[in-house]
């Protein structure tokens, strides 16, 4: 089985260059990103896609790759993350490598809040999240923990919900998920997530 | 099961539902034929010397229309469009055709011979469909007749005699008798309070016995109808045997096989020789270097004079400063693109819904269904792939390529599968009607539309509750039919309350184009 994606990826690898080409058949490559995510890959609140644009390499790598291996977007219950996942599950590493760098020349538009909730009672919340994902929500590389500020409040709002009821972070090989469960759960309830996305909206981001 | 409900107590709810006397009353009602104003195509003023900038934002069926009409009206129009193809969610798959689902793109094998297609969207055209009709004609777009109901097709439930497929005739016919049976003995009941006049009553008896080919004593005893056991032309044919109500009811695809010639599937049904993108191509033709391909809108910006669209074609970023724009990219996808819309029309946008069709197809290596007097229609079955359509074109041909599955809307069985997993269970759903069938069948290809590039989805849904639309649901519909600043359009079946018939597109179209000629008419005077 193994062996027969492996070939399909491969011609799907060519089809970019001139060898099918030469076939007349369409050439494709895996830049469909934007058809989902947004121009320059703002996020598109109609098809619940979040944000790319700013997002650090390390982490859209990180997430690529989990999607692609069904550690993220295969739980059943995960309705967003099972749209996805089948987007990055046949991206080689170069596809992946040459996405990275794609997202990378994008220009950051800030995100527009949609939401409203208590923000003092958000600020409070926060302070447990700021030990990972910095003061301004800026994120921690070293903590592996991404930037929360500027992304589409909605799709955070599900991350949370998603954490807490297992639908992400649940995967066995999912360490990096694990940490953010119990640090979800944490938040308690749904207003609990709603305030703390509230304040997270108020971080801004200049990038 | 609930409660047995007895044939007396059946009769009782019959006559209690006191339908038939209500149908009497309000019989009047239909008095009149309606009548054919509509013109098929809005009546646009020539610019003459005058000059009007306009871009298209889509090549589908809508912005093909738009952009048809304007050119022959002295428009300077372009036409952008994201795909490598026009025709959006008009798709013929041929020999060598990139299918680009996203995540699961695929490269057409089919044979390369003229009747070796498969019409993944639209494939049927009612004949009151006079606004596309009108188009073909212009365009000399040769149509002919698409079989959809076809009686000698098959209809296969696990439920239903032991999962044995049967036939079409032979399920309606036996269905139709019964029902007939059951209908007649109410009317004569001594419990209805005759609603009717002797007369009446007569020539309604006489419609239920010939419904259902009731016997002399009006009980259904079998027909002839469904054919015969044996015989039939040169010896007396011998009648086949009769199959229980109680059989029959259990399966529930009575509800889909009584109703094949109704509502939208009513009237003649037609397809384009060769495809149903011929339409799409013609426009082509006529547009020819007004339509830019791989170009993907990024931005919408309305002035109060005009629309300046940004979009880029092959990495390289353009601009184009219109006086109008018309606008078919399906809204949920405009929502994550750059644009100044106003909050009302956004809140619209995000609004909308799509329904999640999919079909798939094989090609045949041989023309199997043909040896079992099937020519055109569609087999049932109450499983997930849920219909075969067998090619009305290719007759007696060696092969022809047959739809496989065709889930209209309403789940993503089949699209959340892999590309292998879906055809397996098409193979295993489809052996259950013709026994050979992985054998007999190759090269398949499999069409997510929700997962399709720069559509993601099918039909527009507006309403989410079953009771119809709401109030709000209404307004946010108005909001998006109406133009922003008097400049910028939504068109496409989306913008339509009939969605997922490219009539529904072109109507949208003619909308918007009949009232921006209101303006441009206005301006010039
Ligand atoms: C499975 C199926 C069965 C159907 N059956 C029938 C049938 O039997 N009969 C019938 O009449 N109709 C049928 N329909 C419906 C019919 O296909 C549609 O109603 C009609 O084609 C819609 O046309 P449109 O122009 O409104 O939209 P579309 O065809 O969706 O066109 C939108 C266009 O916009 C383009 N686009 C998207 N994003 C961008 C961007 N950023 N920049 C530029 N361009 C962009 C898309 O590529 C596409 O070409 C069926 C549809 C499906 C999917
Ligand atoms: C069919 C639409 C679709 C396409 C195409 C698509 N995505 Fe996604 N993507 C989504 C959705 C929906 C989510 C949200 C998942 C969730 O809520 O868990 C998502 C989530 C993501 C995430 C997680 C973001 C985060 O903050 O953790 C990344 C990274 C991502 N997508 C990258 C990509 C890339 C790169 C591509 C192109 C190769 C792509 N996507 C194509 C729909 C899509
Ligand atoms: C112990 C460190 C840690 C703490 C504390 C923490 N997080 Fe996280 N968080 C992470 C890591 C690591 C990830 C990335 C998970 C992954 O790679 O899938 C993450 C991911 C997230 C995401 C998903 C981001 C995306 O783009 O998909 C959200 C939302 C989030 N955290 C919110 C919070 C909130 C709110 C708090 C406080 C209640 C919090 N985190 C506390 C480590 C932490």
């Amino acid at each position: 089985m193994r062996s027969i994606v492996l070939s399909v990826l491969c011609l799907v690898g060519f089809a970019s260059t001139s060898v099918l080409a030469a076939d007349a058949r369409e050439p494709v490559n895996d830049r469909y990103c934007t058809t989902c995510h947004g121009t320059d890959g703002r996020g598109n609140e109609g098809v619940q896609a979040p944000r790319l644009a700013g997002m650090e390499d390390w982490y859209l790598r990180h997430q690529l790759e989990n999607f692609r291996a069904g550690v993220r977007g295969t739980h059943p219950q995960d309705e967003e993350g099972l749209a996805m996942q089948p987007m990055a599950a046949k991206l080689s590493d170069a596809s992946i490598d040459d996405i990275v760098g794609w997202v990378g020349s994008w220009t950051y538009v800030p995100a527009e809040p949609t939401l409203t909730g208590d923000v003092n009672a958000g600020q409070r919340l926060y302070q447990t999240c700021a030990t990972c994902h910095g003061q301004n929500g800026e994120g921690n590389a070293t903590f592996n923990a991404p930037a929360l500020a500027g992304q589409n409040d909605w799709y955070l709002v599900t991350q949370l919900q998603n954490f807490m009821a297992g639908y992400r972070g649940a995967h066995p090989q999912d360490a990096r998920g694990a940490q953010m469960r119990t640090m979800a759960k944490s938040l308690g309830n749904e207003q609990g997530i709603i305030n703390v996305v509230a304040f997270i909206n108020t971080l801004g981001r200049s990038k | 099961m609930s409660k047995p409900v007895t044939r007396r107590e059946f009769l009782n709810l019959l006559g209690a539902a006191g339908g038939s006397a209500a149908a009497l009353r309000v019989g009047v009602a239909l008095g009149m034929l309606p009548v054919s104003t509509a013109a098929a195509t809005p009546d646009l003023l020539d610019l003459g010397r005058a000059n009007r900038r306009v871009v298209v934002l889509g090549g589908g069926m809508a912005g093909l229309a738009a952009a048809y009409e304007l050119g022959k009206h002295g428009y300077d129009c372009t036409v952008l469009e994201a795909s490598h193809r026009c025709g959006g969610r008009v798709f013929t798959v041929r020999h060598g055709d990139l299918i680009d689902e996203i995540g699961n793109r695929q490269y057409c094998d089919f044979d390369d011979e003229p009747h070796m297609y498969f019409n993944a969207g639209a494939a049927r055209i009612p004949s009151t469909h006079r606004h596309l009709l009108h188009y073909t004609k212009e365009l000399g777009v040769e149509l002919e007749v698409f079989i959809n109901e076809n009686k000698m097709a098959w209809v296969q439930d696990d439920a239903l005699m032991g999962g044995k497929p049967i036939r079409n005739i032979d399920y309606t016919t036996h269905t139709k008798g019964f029902m007939a049976e059951i209908m007649g003995k109410a009317l004569s009941s001594a419990e209805l309070d005759e609603p009717f006049t002797e007369q009446e009553a007569e020539t309604l008896m006489g419609m239920i016995r010939a419904f259902g080919d009731l016997d002399m004593d009006d009980l259904y005893t079998g027909s002839f109808r469904a054919g015969y056991a044996k015989g039939g032309f040169l010896e007396h044919g011998v009648q086949k045997d009769i199959i229980a109500f109680r059989d029959l009811l259990k399966t529930n695809m009575g509800r889909n096989l009584l109703t094949a010639n109704e509502g939208d599937t009513g009237p003649i049904l037609m397809q384009p020789v060769g495809g149903m993108d011929m339409t799409i191509k013609a426009f082509e033709k006529r547009l020819e270097g007004k339509i830019r391909y791989h170009a993907m809108v990024r931005g919408v910006r309305v002035r109060n004079d005009g629309v300046d669209v940004e979009y880029e074609q092959d990495g390289v970023r353009h601009t184009i400063n219109a006086d109008y724009c018309f606008n078919s990219i399906p809204t949920h996808l405009m929502v994550g693109m750059e644009h100044n819309f106003p909050a009302d029309y956004v809140r619209a946008m995000k609004y909308v819904r799509r329904g999640e069709a999919y079909k798939a197809a094989f090609q045949a290596k041989s023309r199997f269904w043909e040896d079992e007097d099937i020519y055109g229609g569609i087999s049932w079955m109450n499983n997930p792939s849920q219909q075969i359509w067998y090619p009305t074109n290719g007759i007696h041909k060696p092969k022809g390529v047959i739809l496989a599955a065709y889930d209209y809307g309403g789940g993503m069985f089949h699209t959340k599968m892999t590309h292998e997993e879906r055809i397996e269970a098409h193979l295993k759903d489809g052996e259950k009607i013709h026994p050979n069938y992985r054998n007999l069948v190759e090269k398949p290809i499999t069409i997510g539309w929700h997962r399709m590039n720069h559509m993601l989805g099918c039909s527009a849904r507006w309403n989410r509750s079953r009771g119809g639309w709401t109030h709000d649901e209404e307004i946010m519909y108005e909001t998006l039919q109406a133009p922003v600043n008097g400049r910028h359009y939504f068109i496409g079946d989306q913008i339509s309350v009939h969605s997922a018939w490219q009539e529904s597109a072109i109507m949208s179209a003619h909308w918007a184009l009949a009232d921006m000629d209101k303006r441009v008419r206005a301006e010039l005077a």
